[in-house]
């Protein structure tokens, strides 16, 4: 467990971390974006970078969650996790339009195979 | 639901809340309802963890910060590691505010707008917005990103007092919609092979920089080398094309 900074501590303290170390990291980008929306042209080759790297890092979240997965998700072995992910990716890439059924179909292989493990 | 070009912003402001309520928001609901489980398990009390829906509005984001406060990370890798899993909305944001602009609009509305920017909201966004008035766009998007919030909000309150009590597949099938999500929406945004390499670049080089760096920094690390050696990738295959 991460402590809180020891001369900021108090009843405010998750309050205060919330909004230092969560909301001011990802609010940044959105402010930045509309400071410079005018002047970036959205097929320029800094901004693919970007967006390469924001696709791999997203991707590399999905992973933590997978392979270090917090809670009671921890609870279900990986190779199920690993199972109800490709098999929304399988659903997506039979037809990339069906991204609520992808979400659907890897929840009923999550919570069914769960359901039958613990 | 269609919008007639001749409504004023409220009855606009209504329907994109009910289009959002027609299914997308219930969606980002569910999938914050884990992060009120994730605050409680760190001891956070339950407003900080609506709080963070209100103000964050980012569901890796709020992940990331309570997963890695169980896991024990320095506050300066947690920040590192978020401000990095966000970064996705500097384009995202770029690629978004166009649609909705208008001329005489003040900077501090485009900063609201752009604060609703969230997976969810942008994916509907550029998909519903061009079939809008120019005009009618910005108070169609604050409704139905502010439905999506104010669900979300109730979302991230039950699941810090339910999740506990939920047997352990419903409570894991709950933390496991961000990732499933998350994965199905990105792969169904591939447009060139290069898209596809980041994607399978970033989910197999963070658990292994994971063992081998940690700390929190892992994340950051293995996004930056995933996603530029997907970025040469697309050069590469342009340069040879050319």
């Amino acid at each position: 467990m991460t402590q809180p900074i020891a001369w900021l501590d108090g009843a405010h303290w998750p309050y205060l971390a919330v909004f230092a170390f969560a909301f001011l990291p990802t609010e940044i980008w959105r402010w930045l974006a509309v400071l410079f929306a005018r002047r970036i042209d959205p097929d320029s080759p800094v901004l693919e970078w970007v967006r390469a790297v924001a696709t791999a890092l997203l991707a590399g979240v999905v992973a933590k969650l997978v392979f270090t997965p917090p809670g009671a998700l921890a609870a279900l072995p990986l190779w199920l996790r690993l199972a109800a992910l490709a098999t929304g990716l399988a659903i997506v890439i039979s037809d990339r339009r069906r991204v609520m059924y992808a979400v659907l179909g890897g929840e009923i292989v999550l919570i069914g195979g769960g359901w039958l493990l613990v | 639901m269609k919008v007639s070009p001749d409504w004023g912003w409220q009855r606009v402001l209504l329907a994109g809340m009910r289009d959002a309520l027609s299914l997308p928001a219930w969606i980002v609901c569910l999938s914050l309802v884990g992060v009120g489980s994730l605050a409680r398990d760190v001891g956070y009390p339950v407003g900080a963890a609506v709080l963070s829906t209100v103000l964050v509005w980012a569901g890796p984001s709020q992940v990331i910060f309570f997963a890695s406060i169980a896991a024990g990370a320095a506050w300066s890798a947690i920040a590192f590691a978020i401000a990095f899993a966000s970064l996705r909305f500097l384009p995202m944001t770029v690629a978004l505010l166009p649609l909705v602009r208008r001329p005489g609009q003040g900077v501090l509305m485009q900063i609201v707008i752009a604060h609703f920017i969230a997976v969810t909201t942008w994916t509907e966004g550029l998909r519903r917005l061009p079939a809008l008035a120019p005009q009618q766009r910005a108070s169609y998007f604050l409704g139905f990103g502010g439905a999506c919030v104010l669900t979300s909000c109730f979302g991230t309150f039950a699941g810090y007092y339910l999740v506990g009590a939920l047997p352990v597949p419903l409570a894991a099938g709950l933390l496991c919609l961000t990732p499933i999500f998350f994965l199905s929406s990105l792969s169904a945004g591939v447009r060139h092979v290069s898209d596809a390499v980041a994607i399978i670049l970033g989910f197999c080089l963070a658990p292994i920089f994971e063992r081998a760096i940690g700390g929190g920094f892992d994340l950051i690390i293995s996004g930056v080398l995933g996603g530029s050696l997907a970025f040469a990738w697309r050069q590469l295959s342009r340069r040879r094309k050319a």
